[in-house]
Parts: C-alpha cells; structure tokens; sequence
C-alpha cells in the first residue's frame, strides 16, 4: 500500500515536472523537445546530488515498464485515416519495414565494428 | 463519463493483451498491434468516435511526456556503462539516424507516395512526442506521424530478432544500438527482453536518435533537397 502511494506521488511529480517545462518553454518561445530538456535537468539534479534516484525510483519504472500502454491512444487514431490506408497502406507500411531494415542493419553492424575494434586494441 | 469510461477500458485491454502476450510471446502478438485493433473493433461496433474515444484516452497519450523524461533515471543508473560504450552508440546512432531519414524519404518518393505522407514517414524512427513536433516543422501530419512511429515500432520488434541473427550482432551494446535507433519505445520494450543492459544501452540510443534527428532533419533537408 506505501508502495502504491509513494509511486503515485512520483509519477505526479513527473507530471507536475513535465507540465512546468512546457509552460516554461512556450513562455520562452523555445523549439527545444519538452521531454529532452526534462532528460537533461534531471541528469543536472541527479549529478549534483540535489534529487536522489530513490525519490523518482518506483514512479519511473512504473512508467517505463509500460511504456508501450502510452502508445496506444495514438494507434487507435488509425481509423481516422483509413482512406489513406486503403489508398497507400502497401507503399507506406513498405517505405517503413525497408526503412526500418536498413536503419537496424546499419546502426547494428556500425555499433558492433567499433565494440569488436575496442576489444582488439585492448588485447593488444 | 463516457471518456472516463473509454480511459479505463484502453487500460484494461492493455494489461489483458500484455498478459496474453507474455504467455504467447510471439511478435505479432504484442500488445502494441493487438491491444488497438481490439479498441478499434469496440469503437467500430458501439459507433463511438476517435475524437470522442480520444478525450478520455489523451490521458494516457499526455503521459508519454513524463514517460520520456523518467528515461533520466536509468541513464544516471547505468552511466559508467554509457560512458564505456559513448564511441559505439554515438557511431550507431548517428549513422542510424541518417540512413533513417534518407532512405524513408527515398523509398517514400520511389513508391510515388505525396509530399504531406513523405514529409509525416521521414521522422519514423523517432519516439512520438517528437516525431510530431518534427513532422510539423516539415509540412507532414502530426497524427499520422504518430501512426507511422508506432508501426515502426512494431516493426522494429518483428525484424530486430531476425536481424540480430541474420547480421550474428552478438554484443549487448550494438543490439542496444539496433533496437533503440530504429524503433524507439517500443524497440526498447523489446530490447529489454533481451537483458537490462540491452535496454538501458537501447533507451539511451532512442534518446540521442530523437535529439540528433531534432538537430539534423532540417539541414539534411536543405542541403539534400529532399
């Protein structure tokens, strides 16, 4: 039961901490993504020892590990755009699955050469 | 009532769908595919529409935000390993990210798609809150941007394993790398199916695609013509 109020109070600061930024960034008239400025302020906190990880810990699981329950809402939004499905749905789910190969083929094989040169050079 | 109501059954289906699939783990049963076309089913018989659907469940669609940001947290946890894989993943990502927008892009024109679908498909790799902010900037479709980025998702976690064994990416960080480059959250969903290690190094992959993508879009545009 603490368990549960604790992580509800965490994922509301988050909120609370995501809402400010944005209010933040309009009255700045600033382009920069809510959510990266809110990664990087976090980081800043978290280094300086001003916040600690056990304050956000069970809140910010709960949110990662259901990461996927936050995309749904949009995906569902799929039927307002059926006419461009049955008109290009072929071309546009080709365009991403191609895409989408040669993005892992070549951020995998690139990431995999630098690991494999690291250890060789270490051996050395 | 009837957005509360719409807001509690997307969660519902959800853990049920989650549930099904832990016990049937096969890609095409994530939940990501399986939990909409279920919801979409409902609206289609009850007649209820998106926008209505869509005020209740902006809910949970407004949590990605916070979601994104508590990605802090496993970045400061898992630092010293970031710090020791800062080459690969800067390397990874950065490619990644330029083949993701060049060839969207070129396939998207090849396959004569118009302007407003290549300009919406060109941030698909890219985690939604900010693939909408740039598929605004670019004259593309927030909505349907969104739509796009989830089915990248989808497919990233249908092709990730075939392709980690085709290519034998055998290192934690590189799959890491694989996953979180091409098909964000949801890749990084998967990429924790791996190990921890996989999906920390994944997430922090998602996070620099969407910040160097932010960065490089427009001038890749310009300078490329696309």
């Amino acid at each position: 039961m603490k368990k549960i109020l604790q992580g509800t109070g965490q994922v509301a600061l988050l909120y609370a901490i995501s809402f400010l930024l944005d209010r933040l960034l309009s009255l700045l008239h600033l382009a920069i993504p809510n959510s990266m400025l809110g990664i990087a302020i976090l980081l800043l906190l978290l280094h300086t020892k001003i916040i600690r990880e056990e304050w956000f810990e069970i809140g910010a699981n709960w949110l990662l590990t259901e990461l996927l329950l936050f995309f749904i809402p949009s995906a569902v939004g799929i039927i307002d755009y059926q006419n461009v499905f049955i008109a290009m749905g072929i071309q546009v789910i080709g365009t991403i699955f191609l895409s989408t190969t040669l993005v892992m083929i070549f951020a995998g094989l690139s990431a995999q050469l630098i690991a494999k040169f690291k250890v060789r050079n270490h051996s050395c | 009532m009837l957005a509360l109501a719409c807001l509690i059954l997307t969660v519902i289906i959800y853990f049920s769908a989650k549930w099904y699939y832990q016990n049937n783990p096969k890609a095409y049963l994530s939940p990501l595919l399986t939990a909409p076309l279920l919801i979409i089913a409902f609206l289609t018989l009850t007649h209820i529409s998106y926008q209505a659907y869509y005020s209740g469940a902006k809910w949970l669609s407004n949590t990605l935000q916070p979601a994104t940001i508590a990605f802090a947290f496993p970045l400061y946890k898992y630092r010293s390993t970031l710090k020791q894989h800062a080459g690969e993943i800067i390397v990874g990502v950065l490619f990644g990210s330029i083949i993701a927008i060049i060839s969207s892009d070129w396939i998207a024109k090849s396959f004569s798609l118009n302007p407003q679908l290549v300009s919406s498909l060109i941030p698909h790799s890219i985690t939604t809150p900010i693939a909408m902010d740039i598929a605004k900037n670019i004259g593309g479709i927030p909505a349907i941007a969104a739509v796009f980025v989830i089915i990248t998702g989808l497919a990233g976690a249908l092709i990730g394993p075939l392709i980690i064994k085709l290519l034998k990416i055998e290192t934690e960080v590189a799959r890491g790398i694989l996953f979180g480059t091409s098909a964000h959250g949801a890749g990084t969903a998967k990429a924790f199916e791996f190990s921890s290690v996989t999906g920390t190094i994944s997430s922090l992959a998602m996070i620099i695609t969407a910040i160097i993508s932010a960065c490089i879009i427009p001038t890749l545009i310009i300078w490329l013509g696309l």
